[in-house]
């Protein structure tokens, strides 16, 4: 029993008792399966081929699963996995069989679990997942250090979000009366919330303390009597134990002792005598059984079965055992009344353990109430009806789709397949629909497959769905039943020249609605399943060639709506509703206002649309019609075509103010004031530029106004309107005479004596004032702007005057002068960054804090070693190249932007990992680079220096680096001897 | 979370001769309705060597999808075989199948075809020049040997 052989993560009983689950690592995904117990249980099963061992797998889950449990009424199952998902399991019945599509050896699923609901919150990997008592909320903790409350009544909604661990967070239990939530991280600490307020009710730090290293999992339990809590990897005299925490005051007296190792998972016994287990083990401190030898690796999860005598473990090696204690070993366990009895003894009122037989007897204290239960044991009745109806149909349904068999569909699909042409003219497929997702809902769910006649649709219809399905919104019943009758018709006829063998389908199916539809008026109901239907019919519709067929009907169809005087009362909400409802109608209900002559003209356009994405415009065309005509729209949406690739990059432009102020720094404190158009001299206006140092003043004037201006300790400039630019030295004396730049300025900055220009046509220039030569030469940003709709999102200057755009993507890039390209320096979203893992690397956590521009551009927030830890799962080669590569982008980056201080910093960090990964060959190459000929030779082409910093300096850093890992020990002799003959010279 | 998982890909005539058609049936099974179709391609990989040699035989788009299980057949013309490198044009090469929702491949089902001469005589002394109009195409097995998440905006 494995899934050959990758790592099992977790493993739980079903309620009752008859199968469990399992997830873990799949082939290329995370994987789950259900197993039937019985073979488990009872050798005879074991050998009997006919009793199926597995009953369903699923890899849905896109990475490893590292938790799924039951809930506690066996209907649902929840899973977790590193793809950061919860995903929650429905049984569901299903026509024809079920394989694992390219698994090896395609196993037929004899049961069908469906995935009912997908729960997105988490932005790191899912580590375990918990059912509350009651089945009323589902608990999630997760690498990204919460744990997220769902409604499991109402998913994927969010009741709380619990924040306060500093660490991932590897395990959860609840209060078996649902009072506490309890969850343990990294951080070294276990959590109590309160389910009331979900607050924090108290934190536990003190048996972890003591703890190093971290486990894979923390999995927690609460005793089944409530009274202790059991945390797993906590210390105690530097010796590993379960830590025991009293419900009381939350005390931390006792543990459980005996482990060699760390303790990853603790698992209360279900229905076991909990004093029992208890006394034996914490009085005598001894432990009740000690299993060991069992895996080859560590254990990941525990599960009791139903009678408390035996448990399943699973291991990271792959496996799963089942051990069986006999009931002297363990105690008598405890039946579930017993348990409700002493929660109830205990705790009063229990929020779990509210069985069939005690509601029966609990008194219900509010009217509402009375009513609320007396419809709800209505439709459990009704259902209860239903579903046997339904399971009555669905088993003589069995592998047969409307009177066909599976076999006979196959043969007949290409045939049958609906195949389109799109605009561009592509061929487009409506694939057939064999089977649907059956969750609950019954009669949508049908009502979505195409392939809906013959006796069985007929019978569906007529028993159970018709009363249900209908539609309609009550508050327009009358319009819109009205409409309905003479539409769909119409629709059946536009299809009907279409498909030739669809074509009995497509009657079948639309004379029953339209046969049902009078009686249908009346009863208000969702409106899924009509929208369904119409959604079909404008799939076959399509199949038409269009316009033709459907301009032809429309005349007649809208005499009919005339006749029926439905023009006047057709309000803006029925317009939307209808024609959301089918395309074919807009231009039914449309010409209500205008002439016939523009109504052909608005069929047209809808035809246009609809070659091209179909669904998407039905939608779309109601709200254009409403709004405006649609010729006018179309001629709009040309124009913004025409203009959109004509118009070229252009920036922001700072308009004239009359006065502003701008500090350039505070330490020395220095800012600019500007005020435009202060003193008129002989009809000139005059604007004044004053600049402030630590108090000593200065001030010019300036013929035009002042747009912006920008400032460093070395110079002050400003640009002004007709596109002059100034500089002015830090004393107020001009060093320029004005600059005429090519267009508007939109962004000026200063760093040192450098001066960055950016103008409105998008091109950048840098000029060193104080050389009196250009940096960067009216370079476009085209290339790095290009192509959408992209924004500078802040620029920078570094004080090698080299520029930093930085976009609104989260992408960062620099010019190089020296190569005349922009490099991308910086990505928000560069995964490499995720990935890498050099804490090994650093030499301590402070260093990690190197400032520089680098650290500007990328933002401080560098949790790459949090991040890397997600991928544990990932194989080491993988982490180690994404390593690499991210080091030497950063080195790279660095260089380019001739940060040395920075260049030094990730150069040190980037040899050291690889020293400890053991490349040699990078490593070789660095140390020749750095070390240069040894003997002097004029033809050199080497460089003494990089970015200002001795390269043999460098060297000399790198030495005691490389000194570390004995493999090097010949390239560390090397550079050392050379770089002694270096010195010698 | 994989939306879009396939359940079965059948090869309809199974050997065939080499100039005919392509069919696969195709199962697959979405959780929730999509937006927009799947796209749906046959590529035959000429040569392992080179990707140059890719062909894609066809592409179609596939919708709507509502959620539940959906069955097509993907038909497709057979390669153009003066594409193919000669020395590639007997033995065992690659028929991929993928699907790309918003232009994301996210499955990929390879299937190895064995190309080789259905005469005894030739099949023993290839001719030089391919004839293959003597070839006949015989499909292996399929793995799937990858299977993506799509990111859906929603």
């Amino acid at each position: 029993m494995d899934h050959l052989r990758p790592p099992i993560f977790s493993v739980d009983i079903h309620p009752d008792g008859t199968k469990f689950a399992t997830g873990g690592q799949g082939q290329d995904s995370g994987k789950v399966v259900i197993w039937n117990m019985s073979p488990v249980l009872q050798e005879d099963d074991e050998k009997d081929e006919n009793i199926p061992k597995m009953l369903c797998q699923m890899d849905n889950h896109l990475a490893c699963v590292n938790c799924v449990r039951w809930s506690n009424s066996g209907m649902y199952l929840a899973s977790g996995g590193d793809d950061k998902l919860i995903m929650v399991w429905k049984r569901a019945t299903y026509i024809g069989p079920s394989t694992v599509f390219g698994s090896s050896g395609k196993l037929a699923n004899v049961e069908q679990w469906r995935c009912v609901s997908i729960l997105r919150n988490h932005s790191g990997d899912v580590m375990d997942v918990a059912w509350s008592p009651h089945d009323a909320w589902l608990a999630s903790c997760s690498v990204d250090n919460t744990v997220v409350i769902w409604n499991a009544v109402k998913f994927p909604e969010i009741l709380a979000t619990l924040r306060g661990h500093s660490g991932l967070v590897k395990g959860l239990t609840w209060d078996p009366v649902g009072k506490y939530i309890a969850s343990q991280a990294d951080d070294r600490s276990l959590k109590v919330w309160r389910t009331l307020d979900w607050q924090l009710e108290t934190s536990i730090t003190k048996p972890f303390d003591e703890c190093g290293g971290t486990t894979h999992v923390l999995r927690l339990s609460w005793s089944p009597d409530g009274h202790y809590l059991v945390s797993a990897h906590a210390m105690n005299n530097s010796g590993p134990t379960a830590q025991i925490i009293e419900r009381e005051g939350w005390k931390t007296n006792m543990d459980f002792v005996g482990h060699r190792k760390a303790v990853t998972v603790v698992v209360s016994s279900q229905g076991t005598e909990g004093d029992g287990l208890q006394d034996s083990l914490t009085c005598l401190k001894r432990p009740l059984v000690v299993i060991h030898e069992l895996f080859d690796k560590s254990i990941m999860d525990i599960s009791w079965t139903l009678n408390g005598l035996g448990i399943l473990v699973c291991s990271m090696d792959g496996s799963v055992a089942f051990l069986d204690f006999s009931q002297d070993e363990l105690g008598d366990p405890l039946s579930e009344e017993e348990k409700s009895r002493i929660h109830q003894s205990t705790y009063g009122k229990s929020l779990a353990i509210m069985t069939e037989a005690q509601l029966s007897t609990a008194v219900i204290e509010n009217p509402e109430m009375l009513k609320y239960q007396r419809r709800q044991q209505q439709q459990q009745l009704d259902q209860k009806s239903a579903s046997t109806r339904e399971t009555g149909s669905a088993t003589s349904v069995a592998g047969v789709v409307n009177g066909e068999s599976l076999e006979d569909i196959r043969k007949n699909l290409l045939k049958k397949q609906v195949e389109t042409r799109t605009a561009d003219g592509r061929r487009r497929i409506t694939p057939l629909c064999i089977a649907q997702l059956d969750t609950g809902d019954f009669s949508t769910a049908f009502f979505n497959s195409i392939p809906l006649s013959g006796s069985l649709a007929g019978t569906m219809l007529s028993s159970h769905s018709s009363p249900q399905l209908l539609p309609l919104d009550s508050s327009t019943p009358n319009s819109f039943g009205a409409s309905k009758p003479c539409t769909e018709p119409v629709v059946a006829a536009s299809a009907r020249p279409a498909g030739d063998s669809v074509n009995k389908d497509s009657m079948n199916a639309t004379s029953t609605p339209a046969a049902l539809s009078p009686s249908v008026l009346t009863t208000p109901s969702k409106i899924e399943p009509m929208k369904a239907f119409d959604s079909r019919f404008t799939e076959r519709s399509k199949a038409t060639p269009g316009a033709p067929a459907l301009t032809s009907v429309t005349p007649t169809a809208m005499e009919r709506l005339k006749e029926q005087n439905l023009v006047k009362e057709l309000r803006p909400r029925d317009l939307l509703e209808s024609s959301s409802d089918s395309d074919e109608k807009v231009p039914l209900t449309k010409p209500s206002s205008l002439s016939k002559r523009k109504l052909e003209l608005e069929v047209e356009t809808v035809e246009k649309k609809k070659k091209g994405r179909p669904r998407k415009d039905s939608r779309l065309m109601p709200v254009s019609l409403s709004v405006q005509s649609p010729a006018t729209l179309t001629a709009e949406k040309e124009a913004m075509c025409l203009s959109a690739p004509a118009l070229a990059l252009k920036l922001p432009i700072p308009g004239p103010q009359r006065a502003f102020t701008l500090q350039v720094s505070s330490d020395p404190s220095m800012y600019i004031e500007v005020e435009n158009e202060v003193t008129v001299v002989g009809g000139v206006k005059l604007s004044r530029l004053k600049c402030n140092r630590e108090g000593k003043e200065w001030e010019t004037v300036l013929t035009s106004r002042i747009l912006t201006a920008a400032g460093s300790c070395d110079v002050v400039c400003v640009a002004c309107e007709k596109r002059m630019l100034s500089v002015f030295s830090t004393c107020g004396r001009r060093l320029l005479s004005p600059i005429l730049l090519p267009s508007p300025i939109s962004t000026l900055h200063c760093t040192g004596s450098y001066v960055m220009a950016l103008t409105a046509a998008a091109t950048l220039s840098v000029w060193d004032v104080h050389r009196q030569v250009v940096v960067v030469k009216e370079e476009s940003l085209h290339s790095i702007l290009a192509g959408s709709d992209m924004t500078v999102s802040q620029i920078l200057l570094t004080q090698h005057g080299i520029p930093v755009m930085n976009l609104s993507d989260g992408k960062a890039y620099c010019f190089n002068p020296s190569l005349s390209t922009w490099n991308l320096v910086s990505d928000k979203q560069d995964s490499l960054a995720q990935c890498a893992d050099f804490r090994s690397s650093l030499p301590s956590q402070d260093a990690m804090l190197c400032s520089g521009p680098l650290a500007i551009i990328q933002g401080r927030t560098s949790n790459s070693g949090r991040q890397a830890a997600r991928l544990f799962s990932v194989p080491h080669v993988v982490q180690q190249e994404t390593t690499l590569a991210y080091l030497e982008n950063q080195v790279a980056a660095a260089l380019t932007l001739q940060s040395s201080h920075e260049y030094r910093h990730w150069l040190l960090l980037y040899a050291r990992y690889l020293v400890n990964e053991g490349f040699e060959y990078r490593l070789r190459e660095i140390c020749k680079d750095l070390l240069g000929p040894v003997h002097y030779s004029t033809g050199s082409q080497w460089e003494s220096t990089v970015v200002g910093l001795r390269k043999r300096e460098l060297l000399k850093e790198l030495l005691p680096v490389i000194g570390q890992n004995l493999r090097f020990q010949r390239l560390f002799t090397e550079c050392q001897e050379q770089l002694d003959i270096l010195r010698d010279k | 979370m994989a939306k879009v998982s396939v359940l079965n890909v059948a090869v309809l005539e199974n050997p065939s001769p080499f100039h005919s058609p392509f069919r696969f049936e195709i199962s697959f099974e979405c959780s929730e309705a999509l937006a927009d179709d799947l796209e749906w391609k046959i590529i035959y990989v000429g040569s392992a060597e080179s990707e140059e040699f890719d062909q894609i035989l066809d592409s179609v788009l596939v919708g709507p999808v509502p959620a539940g299980r959906h069955m097509f057949v993907f038909q497709a013309d057979a390669p153009n075989p003066s594409l193919i490198p000669e020395t590639d044009a007997v033995g065992v090469t690659v028929v991929l199948i993928t699907c790309t929702y918003h232009g994301q491949e996210f499955i990929r089902v390879g299937y190895y075809v064995n190309n080789e001469y259905l005469n005894p005589e030739l099949r023993e002394n290839p001719p030089m020049k391919p004839d293959f109009s003597q070839v006949g195409s015989l499909y292996l097995g399929g793995v799937q040997p990858c299977k993506l998440g799509v990111k859906v905006s929603s």
